[in-house]
């Protein structure tokens, strides 16, 4: 079914981390401990998954009816920044100790471009309104993935011996080059 | 009152290697990631962050009295989306090609969250001039890291700068694993080391 | 000291309009130069596609299309200085590895063959999918005959009239360009010569 591929291609094939280099900013702030890496990816997911319910709402019934795609792009943003913001208010509603874990970075998931990329992407891909569920829920499970397969691997790396200069940043990149190339064994994985 | 008062070149230069948004403050990574596999496409990008920084700052600088702090990060956002978008236009209708090629890119300008960075940390607090000064050097600051990844990656990948071939298929295999994902990870942390290198043997000399 | 809501809502909505009134002018002043882009780029890809056109005329016909929005579906009638149908050209499209690719194609309806293949847009893997932008795939689609469908086939040569070679490494890629012919021929036969009929399959 189209949905299902639709949903592997972004989680795995596609990842929207290590194909698409999107999600960068909180890949490399979050992914030291693998606890925080998995909570900041389902509350990516969440995001992920209402964005593309709410970009493709705005698109068909705001932007193309009234000829204004030329805002797509403001819009979009804003309204990303509204839904995190709620979801920020729910969070701290309903599990206070969540809430902290997170901490500042719930707030960053409105510049992690995954979120504003996947509403674009869908809108370029002509996705319909379920495919663009699937696909916003495939970014999201994909990047929740990468973090916290980065996350595993950063914590072994504590006790290795990383030359000063590669400390950090460097490292992190160089990592996830190497899982980038392993990802792209997943190409082929389902025939179209 | 403007906390520290810089020369307009300081604010410029920090940019471009001790405070360099990508290297440094490690913004902005994932388009220097995702453009980068030729030098015109780091060049183009980089000009269009330049624009889209300068602008906003500018912007920013000018109503920052007039703007309350709790719609701020709201008003920022209209802001910088609306001169990216203005960007993205633009290079549709003058450069097709480009615009082709850097496809969605050009509208992620928007979460790049150095632009954000330096309204927020910059321009909300001091004048028009230190803040497009502050505004430049960060982009110039973003679009030499862009365009030496683009210039490796390149080089290696297509065995081209700017589409002038250098090194023909006879002499040398492209790595075609540069022009893909991995290439540009590895490419951009080597470089961000070898920053980390050449910063520390800086401060080493100076002390 | 708090700020009153007043003001919040002043200050955003101000912004809001500007923001808004810059876009909406700078798109009606540079929207022209953005449909010529297009006209000019998809004249190219006609002229491509086929031969000895001059000019083209458009057929256009509205049909029910995926997801029950209504599709117009365009048919290029390449005319040479005569004035005489050279053949007819449309876009098509299939799902490649990365996203959609989306060709020119150019039919002689006469001979029930391909006069040429153009890839307007794609986003496949540099190296080794976006190969079919290359004279060595695109060429195997002159002359290429359409009965029963199109085919392609994997490290060998074609074998008959309809078949073209995939590139080596990147099968989906080609696939996606073979199916994306097919899917879209059956439509445009039906469009211009409802008598016409291909074997299905």
């Amino acid at each position: 079914m189209k949905i299902i591929l639709i949903f592997i291609s972004a989680a795995l094939i596609n990842n929207f981390v290590l194909a698409y280099f999107l999600g960068l900013c909180p890949f490399l702030g979050v992914s030291k401990r693998s606890d925080t890496a998995l909570n900041m990816g389902l509350a990516t997911t969440f995001v992920t998954t209402l964005t593309a319910v709410i970009t493709w709402l705005i698109n068909r019934y705001l932007l193309e009816r009234y000829n204004l795609l030329f805002l797509q792009n403001v819009t979009f943003i804003l309204a990303i920044a509204a839904l995190v913001q709620l979801v920020e208010m729910f969070i701290k509603k309903t599990s206070i100790a969540l809430y902290r874990s997170l901490g500042i970075y719930l707030p960053l998931i409105t510049t992690n471009c995954i979120v504003l990329g996947l509403a674009l992407f869908a809108v370029i891909r002509e996705y319909t309104f379920i495919e663009s569920v699937f696909f916003g829920a495939g970014a999201g499970v994909g990047f929740t993935i990468a973090l916290v397969i980065m996350s595993g691997i950063r914590e072994e790396l504590e006790f290795a011996d990383v030359p000063e200069v590669l400390r950090g940043a460097p490292i992190t990149l160089l990592l996830a080059g190497m899982l980038a190339l392993a990802f792209m064994g997943f190409a082929g994985l389902l025939s179209v | 009152m403007a906390p520290s008062q810089k020369t307009y070149f300081e604010e410029f230069k920090k940019g471009i290697l001790h405070e360099n948004p990508v290297a440094v403050m490690l913004l902005g990574i994932c388009s220097s990631l995702a453009v980068t596999n030729t030098v015109k496409n780091s060049l183009a990008m980089g000009l269009a962050v330049v624009f889209v920084t300068v602008a906003s700052s500018a912007l920013v600088s000018l109503v920052r009295k007039f703007v309350p702090g709790e719609v701020r990060i709201a008003t920022y956002i209209v802001i910088i989306s609306g001169f990216v978008t203005l960007a993205d236009l633009f290079f549709k209708a003058f450069f097709p090609g480009i615009s082709k090629t850097l496809g969605p890119y050009v509208p992620l300008i928007v979460v790049n969250c150095i632009i954000m960075a330096r309204a927020e940390v910059h321009a909300s607090k001091y004048p028009v001039i230190s803040s497009i000064a502050d505004a430049v050097g960060m982009g110039v600051g973003y679009t030499w890291v862009l365009l030496a990844v683009g210039t490796v990656r390149e080089i290696l990948g297509f065995g081209s700068i700017f589409g002038f071939t250098i090194l023909s298929e006879k002499v040398f295999n492209p790595w075609i694993v540069m022009i893909l994902p991995p290439g540009a990870f590895i490419t951009l942390g080597l470089l961000i080391g070898l920053i980390n290198y050449i910063k520390s043997r800086k401060h080493r000399i100076s002390l | 000291m708090k700020s009153s809501s007043a003001s919040m809502i002043i200050a955003l909505s101000v912004t809001a309009v500007v923001v808004g009134g810059l876009l909406a002018g700078f798109y009606h002043l540079v929207h022209p130069r953005i449909e010529e882009n297009r006209i000019a780029e998809e004249r190219m890809a006609i002229f491509a596609v086929l031969q000895g056109a001059e000019n083209y005329d458009i057929i256009e016909k509205e049909i029910a299309g995926a997801r029950g929005k209504k599709e117009a579906v365009r048919i290029f009638k390449g005319i040479d200085k005569e004035g005489k149908t050279v053949g007819y050209a449309f876009i098509a499209e299939g799902p490649g590895f990365q996203g959609v690719i989306k060709m020119m194609v150019g039919l002689n309806i006469g001979s029930k063959k391909l006069s040429g293949m153009n890839v307007l847009e794609q986003v496949e893997t540099p190296g080794l999918g976006n190969k079919i932008t290359e004279e060595r795939f695109t060429s195997q689609f002159k002359n290429l005959s359409i009965e029963p469908k199109i085919e392609y086939i994997k490290n060998k040569k074609p074998e008959k009239p309809n078949q073209i070679q995939a590139i080596t490494g990147a099968t989906i890629s080609s696939k996606a360009v073979v199916n994306g012919v097919n899917n879209r021929m059956k439509l445009i036969l039906d469009i211009l010569s409802p008598k016409m009929k291909i074997k299905e399959g």
